[in-house]
């Protein structure tokens, strides 16, 4: 039996775990104790991470689509098809007819190779991935403010906070890890506070528990900053030396009394009051988040409320401080770090940057496009207009995943071409011309960025079923058949092209990284990587306070509910994985909807009734599970499950600034089925 | 040579005779994996015996994690089915609470209608063990009854005397690899075997305080006392504890592939809510705090009821994986206090 | 292995009982390899339930058809899909072997997508069955809910086919419609055998003649007298039928209810039938009420 260390690939936690390896079979996974995250704990889907790998279903040779069928055919016969129709395409219609969807599931060296692709040999900014539904807003917002995106300290800081701040976060659920590093500082005295609607097992582990309307987190964080700002709780050192803006911050926050805030929230003045003395008397707070927060139609505005928070108490740059953006997937943040956005280079180095693109016409050897590329879901429009006609998706199931299931069909469907790269048949490579089969993370070396930032080894413990392939290999065949340069003997290389483009991984490479990876920016070699940011400055010279207003929330009365989705402890996005990994599945093996009691009782519904969830975009028949978990008004759908895709009911309405569709707050009604 | 005298190996000479067993059978032994000690099948590499007993029990020798129960070949409607032989395999530096864990699923599986994967894979592997002299921070072997001195179920037992190892065999099968690698031994000396009895004794009295034997008794009664709604409401469903617990054993049962495939067999936890659950929807042990109490029940009640030992053996590992903060072991703290 | 028939029921039987938790051994100790049993006959139950009659395809398996008692279960598999429990519906004085399958997910869909001629693997019999030598020379209850009725029937044959050694035999069964009710058709042979029947259903339609409404309505009818009784259905209905039975003077002890558990091994080792210290497969299927009664 081989024991190979490696990192999950599930959640951003970026868990370091050990793979046991039985005649070429993964047979079990078990903690890593030395791992700086997972100090020899996992979630269950840690415990279980290996258990898809081998599953009879797994895609094993290339396929091609010959009318209605899909025909086995060579490497070499699909990789030069593929290459084919994309140039025709590109000739009839120019670059931007193209576009290329990569994974947060692949590696940086994956993500970074096939943003070559789009950019050098497709000659297109159309390269996005799945952060756009997650974390985008975290990238506008706090880029914006403190000048990155990124989670400011490494998970572990948490056990010196002194208050910890968790909002639209079902951490216990969805970061397992970071639920437990909270917990282990409560225990170490620490003060939880959870805003979240739901009464989730972290709010009812939690020593104070706000429980807002949906959709109106900038008036309670508008509301704590109020009653900060009122006690005289705000850094005032901080907000002189570090940032700018305060003053028109202050004028906004008084208007956010907590009386005014509980009619729009909900929230009793008294649970908001205890919330912000315990945050602004704390010396050490951090405010954990994720996509509850983001993903929302004002998702950007959600995120610089809490940075404004974050910011007039000083809590930035310090061990126990922070701002923790909790990246959905495994590796959302290295996808983003890797340029697999529109308008980014690795790095974050602006397309529209002269300087920025000389730098990578040199290095690339070829001439790039200047104007930025569409986001995912723009993407998805232009297709459904025959705008963009040819498209690369990489290990995404867009079918499931994306809001507004039947526009995502049409778009697909409307393609000239469509390649799909997975480890497993999906509802989408059941829409593509050519499927490629691809490595799993346990068959294949590469880098993973977890959500804090740290760059960590992922090592290849068996060999791909059949003749999948690391698509690595994949993407640098195809950049070939573009003629361009892409002579890479290992991962190891490709790592070494990312790290002399990039500034931020300047000094990552694979030899460097031990059990406890490095964290960027690591500019040099000798660098030690960086735990926490902007600890004696900010990248953008000082953080910026920003005005940010409630929305205002329209009702419909003919759609009294709002829908909000969400993923269960033991599954991952879509299922591809999970729903293959026996005890997983058996724990939450089909879609329910989860109703308050109270909202049921009106309904004449009771917990195994079949119910119809009906919003303007679609329909959808589901098991109904009564929960006091959810507040009246809301209900709640988990997302993995393709014959109750939930995102069949949600809407495309998105950010301004981010582009981030508002998942969260869909308005439905419900009925019961048979009646 | 006789069985019964201690012999004494140095460190250089232990590599040797790892090399040459490595000839003939599958050497499994502490090496270091991700800067942690970790068992794996050995080729060469340094052995981690210093460092704390792998967080991964050598139990999964003997229950693996998956594994293939069979394979099923269909034709014409009619099925085939064949099995994988055991592999010949030697075990080195098991710690005795892992010793222990094995002699207490023998009870289990190798109860009446006994586990054919198992009892194989039990007859065809060697073990050799390795005494506690310095045992972890969170290890209560010694309350259990288990350790630090390993007391049987070995076919050859090591004792870490510093400049090499005391050698005792347990087993026929360890007096034939005493004599069969002789030359790599020699005769321990009287002053040897006075070295071992006072590491022992050491390791025994560093752990004396973390209590006593517990009595069966009082641990009901802690047990029926301790507040399991607290600890469910703790408990983040990671399944962990079991997962890494040397005497859980408990499995599910799968197909894979059709027409031909494998049953497998993988670890289960009866910490997971779908443990129980029935077709029906209905579930006998529906919240998390039911759950672990009956998981505590089974260790200290009915696996004693079964097999006459405890169903824990003072690890310390469930402690190590517990996502959830609970002190998983204050109502056990209080049953021996 | 040919078995002698004449070897088979009562006398074999004999030593069993007064043990309430007895281990009987199953056909293959040692291995999770089951044997395959060719569908013989199929016959429909209800809409989702069919009656499944299975042979053996090798002899030396043979005498798992006859070597069985009332109440215990086979593992069934359908490969590739998987293994889970079913009991045994037939009575081991009378051919074929019989299961009666009931939908509920993925294997019970598999065992009736099976045909005549198909194969499905077998492992068992498993669980130590209705302690029928105790029940004899004694009045006889058998109540039954539902699905639960298909272990019921293997005993209500198996005493049919031994009359004579039982006093008053009654059986109550109840199930949802009157298309719900199984085994319509034999209701007679047992009238026939003297054991009287009582039906009951929840939900009626016009062509149904018969009683409605809960089994201790017809209990209040009948009125059994105290002696062994035997109960599977639903945990709702057996604590209302036993409750009623205590009250009618039946003693703890004699209340034998057949449970149901998730099960994966049979054997006493995955642990998922685990109910306090008790494995249902190998303590159970069916427990008395004086162990049970205070964890149903
Ligand atoms: C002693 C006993 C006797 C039974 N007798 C009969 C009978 O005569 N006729 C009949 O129709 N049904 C019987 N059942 C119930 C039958 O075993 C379940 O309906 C069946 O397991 C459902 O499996 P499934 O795959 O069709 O359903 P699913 O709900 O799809 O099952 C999903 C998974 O859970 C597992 N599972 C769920 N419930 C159980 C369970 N109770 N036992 C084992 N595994 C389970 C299955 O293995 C499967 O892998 C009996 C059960 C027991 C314990
Ligand atoms: S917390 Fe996340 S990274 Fe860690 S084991 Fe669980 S899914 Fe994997
Ligand atoms: S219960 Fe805990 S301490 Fe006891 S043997 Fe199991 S893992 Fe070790
Ligand atoms: S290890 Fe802790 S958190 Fe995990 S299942 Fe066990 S009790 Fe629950
Ligand atoms: S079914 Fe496995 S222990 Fe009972």
């Amino acid at each position: 039996m081989e024991k190979i260390a490696t990192i999950c690939v599930y959640c951003g936690c970026g868990c370091g775990l050990v793979l046991h390896v039985e005649d070429g079979r993964v047979v079990g996974a078990s903690p890593s104790p030395a791992h700086p995250v997972s100090r020899g704990r996992l979630c269950v889907k840690g415990w279980l991470a290996a258990d898809f790998v081998h599953h009879p279903d797994r895609l094993k040779t290339p396929l091609v689509r010959r009318g209605e069928r899909m025909a086995r055919v060579s490497w070499d016969e699909a990789l030069s098809l593929s290459a084919r129709r994309l140039r025709e395409i590109r000739e009839e219609s120019g670059p931007d007819s193209l576009a290329i969807l990569t994974s947060a599931k692949g590696t940086n060296e994956e993500n970074y190779l096939l943003a070559k692709l789009a950019r050098a040999a497709l000659g297109t900014n159309n390269v996005d991935h799945v952060a756009r539904l997650c974390h985008a807003p975290s990238v506008a917002g706090l880029g914006i403010a403190l000048g990155s995106g990124a989670m400011t300290n490494p998970i572990r800081s948490l056990l010196s906070s002194d208050a910890i701040l968790v909002t639209g976060s079902n951490t216990t659920e969805q970061h397992p890890l970071v639920a437990a590093t909270i917990l282990e500082a409560q225990a170490r005295g620490a003060t939880l506070i959870v805003a979240d609607p739901r009464r989730t097992q972290m709010a009812e582990l939690a020593d104070i528990h706000l429980a807002p309307r949906l959709g109106t987190d900038v008036a309670w964080t508008n509301g704590m900053l109020n009653l900060i700002i009122g006690r005289g709780l705000i850094d005032e050192d901080f907000i002189n030396e570090r940032t700018e803006g305060f003053s028109a911050l202050k004028e906004l926050a008084l208007r956010y009394t907590p009386a005014a805030v509980e009619r729009i929230t909900g929230i009793p003045p008294g649970d908001l009051e205890k919330a912000a003395a315990a945050f602004g008397e704390a010396p050490r707070a951090g405010v954990v988040y994720a996509m509850g927060t983001t993903q929302h139609s004002s998702g950007t505005d959600n995120v610089l409320a809490l940075a404004n928070l974050v910011l007039a108490t000083g809590n930035v740059g310090r061990d126990g401080t922070g701002i923790y953006p909790l990246r959905g997937h495994q590796n959302v943040q290295g996808a983003c770090d890797m340029g697999a956005l529109p308008i980014f280079y690795s790095g974050y180095q602006k397309v529209e940057d002269p300087a920025a693109r000389r730098k990578m016409e040199a290095a690339w050897g070829t001439d790039l496009p200047a104007t930025p590329g569409l986001t995912a879901v723009e993407m998805m429009e232009a297709a459904e207009e025959g705008r963009i006609r040819g498209m690369i998706i990489s290990g995404e199931n867009p079918m499931i995943s994306y809001p507004d299931r039947g526009q995502v069909i049409r778009a697909l469907r409307s393609l000239d071409f469509l390649a799909v790269a997975d480890i497993f048949p999906t509802e989408t490579t059941a829409l593509a011309d050519v499927v490629l089969p691809v490595a799993s993370f346990a068959e294949k070396d590469g880098t993973f960025t977890s959500t804090e930032r740290r760059i960590q080894r992922v090592r290849r413990a068996v060999t791909p079923p059949g003749e999948a392939r690391p698509e690595v290999e994949v993407a640098a065949e195809l950049l070939r058949r573009f003629s361009v340069t892409a002579d890479y003997a290992s991962p190891e290389e490709v790592m070494g092209e990312i790290s002399s483009v990039t500034p931020s991984y300047g000094g990552v490479s694979s030899r460097r990284l031990g059990i406890s990876g490095l964290s960027w920016p690591c500019p040099s070699p000798d660098h030690p990587g960086t735990e926490i940011l902007h600890q004696g400055s900010f990248p953008i010279g000082r953080a910026r306070f920003y005005v940010v207003e409630q929305q205002h929330l329209p009702e419909d009365l003919d759609y009294p509910l709002f829908l909000t989705t969400g993923r269960s402890l033991f599954h991952f996005h879509t299922g591809t994985m999970t729903r293959r990994t026996h005890l997983l599945d058996r724990e939450r093996p089909k879609a329910t909807v989860d109703i308050n009691p109270a909202d049921a009782a009106a309904l004449g519904v009771r917990s195994g009734t079949m119910v119809v969830v009906e919003s303007a975009t679609g329909s959808l028949e589901i098991e109904a599970r009564l929960t006091a978990e959810v507040p009246m008004g809301t209900v709640y759908i988990p997302f993995h499950f393709a014959e109750a895709p939930a995102n069949q009911l949600t809407t495309r309405t998105l950010d301004p600034t981010s582009k981030i569709p508002g998942l969260k707050r869909t308005p439905v009604r419900i009925r019961r089925a048979d009646g | 040579m006789t069985s019964t005298t201690a012999l004494f190996i140095s460190r250089e000479d232990l590599i040797h005779l790892l090399e040459e067993l490595s000839g003939t059978l599958e050497v499994v032994a502490p090496v270091l994996v991700g800067d942690e000690a970790a068992f794996a099948t050995w080729r060469g590499e340094a052995l981690a015996l210093d460092d704390k007993n792998p967080l991964a029990s050598p139990v999964e020798f003997f229950l693996p994690k998956k594994e293939v129960l069979f394979r099923y070949v269909q034709y014409s409607g009619r099925y085939t089915f064949s099995e994988d032989p055991p592999k010949a395999r030697l075990i080195f530096g098991m710690r005795p609470c892992d010793l222990l864990a094995l002699k207490v699923i023998d009870g289990i599986f190798g109860a009446d209608l006994s586990d054919l994967p198992y009892a194989g894979r039990r007859r065809s592997t060697i073990i050799v063990a390795l005494n506690c002299t310095s045992p972890g921070e969170g290890c209560f072997c010694r309350s259990m009854g288990s350790g630090p001195v390993a007391e049987g179920g070995y076919d050859l037992l090591l004792t870490d005397l510093g400049r090499g190892y005391l050698v005792e065999a347990g087993s026929p099968a360890g007096v034939y690899i005493l004599r069969a690698h002789h030359r790599h031994f020699e005769e321990a000396d009287i002053e040897d075997i006075k070295e071992k009895e006072r590491l022992l004794a050491l390791a025994g009295e560093k752990m004396i305080k973390r209590g006593p034997f517990p009595n069966p008794e009082k641990i009901r009664e802690a047990i029926d006392g301790a507040d399991w709604e607290e600890a469910g409401r703790r408990c983040l469903a990671c399944g962990g504890c079991s997962f890494v617990c040397p005497v859980c054993h408990c499995f599910s049962v799968l197909d894979q592939g059709v027409p031909d495939g494998e049953r497998l067999r993988c670890r289960d936890s009866c910490i997971l809510s779908g443990f129980s659950r029935m077709t029906s929807g209905a579930n006998p042990r529906p919240d998390p705090g039911e759950r672990l109490r009956h998981w505590y029940l089974d260790k200290f009640v009915y696996i004693p009821e079964k097999t006459g030992l405890f169903g824990c053996v003072g690890c310390g590992r469930c402690s190590r994986v517990c996502l959830g903060e609970a002190d998983r072991w204050s109502f056990f703290r209080e049953a021996t206090e | 292995m040919k078995i002698d028939r004449s070897k088979m029921g009562t006398d074999t039987l004999d030593g069993f009982g007064g043990d309430r938790i007895v281990r009987a051994a199953p056909a293959k100790p040692e291995s999770y390899i089951p044997f395959q049993a060719e569908v013989v006959d199929i016959d429909v139950e209800s809409s989702n339930t069919y009656l499944l009659s299975l042979r053996p395809m090798n002899e030396e398996d043979e005498h798992v058809a006859i070597n069985y008692f009332p109440g215990q279960f086979l593992m069934v598999s359908v490969f590739g899909l998987g293994e889970c429990p079913i009991s045994i519906a037939s009575s081991p004085t009378r051919d074929p072997l019989q299961i009666c399958v009931r939908e509920a997910g993925k294997i019970t869909q598999g065992i009736m997508a099976a045909r005549i001629g198909d194969v499905l693997g077998i492992r068992g019999p498993f669980g130590n069955g209705f302690p029928v030598g105790s029940m004899r020379g004694e009045n006889v209850l058998i109540a039954g809910g539902g699905s639960g009725f298909a272990t019921l029937r293997s005993l209500i044959n198996y005493i049919a086919d031994d009359r004579e050694k039982f006093k008053e035999v009654t059986v109550v069964y109840g199930a949802r419609t009157p298309q719900d009710l199984y085994f319509t058709t034999e209701y007679g042979s047992w009238q026939a055998a003297e054991i009287e029947v009582g039906i009951t259903v929840d939900m009626i339609d016009a062509t149904w003649k018969g009683n409605v409404g809960l089994v201790t309505s017809l209990l209040a009818d009948l009125d059994p007298a105290p002696g062994a009784s035997a109960l599977c259905g639903p945990p709702m209905m057996i604590r209302v039928v036993a409750k009623d039975l205590l009250g009618r003077g039946f003693l703890e002890e004699d209340i034998h209810i057949s449970l149901e558990r998730h099960m994966k091994c049979g054997v006493g080792k995955c642990e998922h039938c685990t109910m306090g210290r008790y494995h249902v497969c190998t303590d159970g299927p069916i427990f008395s009420y004086d162990v049970v009664g205070d964890l149903i």
